[in-house]
């Protein structure tokens, strides 16, 4: 997969806005390179306000950017060609409420041009994908979050589009509904779309993205398979919760630990790496104190995340 | 082929918006040389609703709503032809504006002027006149008018009289109080309103208060018409008096100045010159053989129209 | 590309009719155009004209008030709900977005004008009035103003809020009723006014122009050359106003 088209590339995208009553210059992004292959999801992570939607809008042609280029499917943005073979969801979107399910994805199907046999076709298929076929003359204004979401996520893809762009997917959903979007981008994947979205929610992020980018304050500051970037930097720990080890138990363990902390009767301890939890145990069976529960600790992209947010930050 | 819009394309548009400017400004053009702007205007003078309506519906600015509308009638005064016809929305509109503000005391001035020297409507400039009156009472301009018409226009010298004395019973110098002779001129209105000496100082004292060019020339011939008269009856006075003193006829003017009864035979106003007929004593014009009755009648009350 | 655009139209139409302005001011209209049967029982002499007039000028005011309070929110309402990301970034161009939301609204107005015209013939049947072929032109050209008053609307809302876009649309309604008198009124001043108004005189929307309810009540006749020239007028100027905007538009970023 990592040889195949490169679907989505963006170079050296820099965009400033001006504000306020003087128009003072602020920078959304800055000197931005992406690149998206075709059948990848990739994730596009950062903090709010790091520039996501700003890419996304650039990206759409909902904004210009100021300097810098960007292509969708080896075009420039803005060919019309190239948004017919694309699907996208705004950020916690509003649509038209006074439509119901069916009218509402017809609308964006006549607005691809589609014929009214294949539009209709379409709306049974993706009401059935996105689980809404109840909703279908429902009005829009009686929608949940979660159903607006899903609806939305339809009328992405209406037009059967070979890129899904999806800006924070997942947010503003209770756990269910976040499962529901989680399932269907890999479905999508699945049938071989490629799906571009933006999200803080990391967690997410790491169970289905090949490939993520980090961005932080309109720089791009990690971009790579999931894998390769929590890998380069992984340090995996281990959290044992124990009852009733006593001072003398607590003595015993100190020194294989890295951290411990106690509250109550209770200790946490933090054991650094693999070679010392078989020890720790023994040492907690012999002070005849109650395992509570161990927890391998992997090092996630959230540690990852924090710490670029955390040196972008600094560095100012 | 870049991700900037490509300023050749917005630049043809320009174009294209400043090609359609000019085809609008050549439809304007050609509208305006095609339907008259101005009946259109004209209409909607006519189609005015009434102050008292059109009052409420100015919320408050119905002193701008009377500014406004003056305007429009003074322009459309200013350049028409004048249509008989059309002074009744003249009046209409004069009205709604002294409706909307009574103390608009300038617009039954002139509008009066207007109405009773140009259209020849003294029933209208009389009715807008009167209208004003109460809620001026500090204006001698309206009274002034008024008196103006009825003397002129009516021949009415009595309630002339009442309407001058009205004039000059308003406090304060001129122009902001009625001018010194307003007085005299009521005074000499109750003791002999056929003396053509009256009317010409009345004359004189409305062409002082006129700035319009029409209606000073209207005036101005009104005094010329008026001299020839008072120049008659001088000319017959004097030959009544030869006739008394000599018991004969003159022969002729010239006879007048030698006996001393004359000064000089006055010039003719329109140019001709004055005639003796030594046969019967009578003093005629050459220009005009037509006596504007008005000043022979010893009835004040006199109510035809003075022939021009 | 005309589908396309259509079902843009037939969208905003559908969401025009959801307004609740728009039932109020055609509530009002019916009531206004309903109450010179009223009005014409207490007028003495000529209540054909009273009813025309009741008539024709609320069909055009409740129109106008139509154009500008619906029209400045055709586009700013889609920028602020965010609707028009889901637009903008289908394959449609953005003048066919814009033009979708113009005859979205258009078509809104003809529906509204339509019910106005039927309820005042309606009360000129009842009431015995003539009509005259005068009195369609008359309604012709009410809409041909609505037309373009609503196309400045949407000028206005392509790059300011709502209110301010209210603010400048009343504006030019009220010079494009003037701008007429201001020429004449000109004609007395100074060069340097007369060149300014006239300026604004050619360039600003005569919207006199389309005014013939002088032409109804006192059955002036109103040739077809005018007609034609007044018709090419308001479609020109329309077509300016749609233009601009589309400038406007194609370059705006949608924050």
């Amino acid at each position: 997969m990592a040889t195949s088209t490169i679907i989505l590339k963006t170079e050296a995208l820099r965009k400033t806005f001006k504000v306020g009553f003087w128009g003072r210059q602020v920078t959304a992004l800055e000197g931005l390179d992406l690149e998206v292959r075709q059948g990848e999801v990739f994730g596009f992570l950062g903090p709010n306000g790091a520039g996501k939607t700003t890419t996304l809008k650039i990206l759409m042609g909902l904004i210009y950017p100021t300097s810098g280029q960007a292509w969708l499917f080896g075009k420039p943005i803005g060919d019309r060609d190239s948004k017919a073979r694309l699907g996208f969801l705004p950020e916690s979107p509003y649509f038209y409420d006074y439509l119901t399910g069916a009218e509402f994805l017809r609308f964006y199907g006549d607005l691809f041009g589609l014929s009214v046999s294949v539009v209709n076709r379409r709306i049974g298929e993706l009401l059935e994908l996105v689980g809404m076929t109840h909703a279908r003359d429902l009005q829009l204004r009686k929608f949940s979050k979660g159903m607006l979401q899903r609806i939305g996520i339809a009328q992405a893809l209406i037009n059967d589009p070979e890129l899904v762009v999806l800006d924070e997917p997942m947010s503003g959903l209770d756990p269910i509904g976040r499962k529901e979007i989680r399932d269907l981008i890999l479905r999508l994947k699945e049938e071989g779309k490629t799906i571009f979205f933006s999200s803080h929610i990391l967690h997410d992020a790491e169970m289905l993205c090949d490939r993520v980018s980090i961005l932080v304050k309109g720089r791009l500051v990690a971009m790579g398979r999931v894998s390769d970037l929590i890998g380069a930097d992984s340090t995996h720990s281990i959290e044992v919760l124990v009852e009733g080890l006593g001072s003398d138990g607590l003595a015993q363990v100190k020194p294989l630990t890295e951290k411990v902390t106690v509250t109550g009767d209770r200790a946490l301890l933090i054991l650094k790496g693999q070679q010392s939890v078989n020890e720790v145990l023994e040492r907690i069976r012999t002070a005849k104190a109650k395992l509570i529960s161990l927890t391998p600790h992997n090092s996630s992209l959230e540690d990852l995340f924090i710490r670029q947010v955390r040196e972008q930050r600094g560095e100012e | 082929m870049r991700v900037f819009q490509p300023a050749m394309r917005i630049s043809l548009l320009w174009c294209c918006a400043g090609l359609l400017l000019g085809i609008v400004v050549l439809i304007q053009l050609k509208l305006e040389q095609h339907s008259g702007g101005r009946i259109a205007k004209l209409e909607q003078l006519r189609l005015l609703p009434r102050g008292e309506v059109l009052r409420p519906a100015l919320l408050g600015y119905h002193h701008v709503g009377a500014d406004f509308l003056w305007l429009r009638v003074v322009q459309v005064l200013g350049d028409r032809v004048v249509r008989d016809q059309d002074y009744e929305w003249l009046y209409h509109a004069l009205d709604v504006i002294t409706t909307l503000d009574p103390k608009y005391v300038y617009a039954y001035e002139a509008g009066g002027t207007v109405l009773a020297e140009l259209a020849a409507r003294v029933d209208l400039s009389n009715q807008l006149l009167e209208k004003g009156l109460a809620p001026n009472p500090n204006s001698w301009q309206i009274p002034f008018k008024l008196g103006f018409n009825h003397f002129f226009h009516l021949n009415n010298y009595r309630r002339a009289a009442d309407y001058l004395a009205q004039a000059a019973r308003v406090p304060g110098e001129f122009p902001i109080g009625p001018p010194l002779y307003t007085a005299r001129l009521a005074a000499r209105l109750y003791a002999q309103g056929n003396n053509p000496d009256v009317a010409l100082e009345f004359l004189a004292g409305m062409l002082d208060q006129t700035t319009d060019e029409k209606i000073r020339g209207q005036l101005m011939r009104r005094i010329k018409r008026v001299s020839l008269e008072r120049d008659l009856q001088m000319l017959e006075r004097a030959v009544q008096q030869f006739v008394e003193t000599r018991d004969t006829r003159p022969p002729s003017l010239a006879k007048l100045v030698e006996a001393g009864l004359l000064a000089q035979i006055p010039h003719e106003p329109y140019g001709g010159e004055y005639r003796l007929d030594s046969a019967t004593g009578d003093v005629t014009s050459s220009t005009h053989s037509e006596r504007m009755r008005v000043y022979r009648s010893s009835d004040s009350m006199a109510s035809e129209g003075d022939p021009e | 590309m005309i589908a396309r655009i259509l079902s843009i139209s037939l969208n905003s139409f559908r969401e025009n009719l959801r307004e609740k302005l728009l039932y109020n001011l055609l509530i009002f209209a019916l009531l206004m155009i309903g109450s010179s049967i009223l009005l014409s029982r207490i007028t003495i002499g000529d209540y054909h004209r009273l009813i025309l007039d009741i008539g024709l000028a609320s069909i055009n005011l409740f129109g106008v008030l139509i154009a500008i309070f619906v029209g400045i929110g055709l586009v700013s309402k889609e920028i602020d709900r965010k609707t028009i990301y889901t637009i903008v970034s289908k394959p449609i161009p953005r003048y066919a977005f814009l033009l979708g939301k113009y005859f979205g609204l258009v078509i809104t107005l003809l529906a509204n004008t339509a019910v106005m015209v039927l309820g005042l013939l309606v009360v000129l049947y009842v009431m015995d009035v003539p009509i005259t072929g005068l009195f369609f032109q008359s309604i012709g050209l009410i809409f041909l103003e609505l037309m373009v008053i609503t196309a400045v609307a949407l000028l206005f809302s392509t790059f300011t809020s709502s209110t301010l876009s209210a603010i400048f649309t009343l504006g030019i309604y009220v010079i494009g009723h003037m701008s007429g008198d201001l020429k004449e009124l000109a004609k007395k001043l100074d060069e340097i006014s007369q060149a300014i108004i006239n300026v604004v005189y050619y360039v600003l929307p005569n919207l006199e122009r389309f005014n013939l309810k002088g032409h109804v009540i006192h059955g002036l006749d109103f040739g077809a050359s005018d007609m034609a020239l007044t018709i090419s007028y308001g479609l020109t100027y329309a077509g300016l106003l749609l233009l601009l905007a589309g400038i406007i538009f194609q370059r705006r970023d949608f924050q």
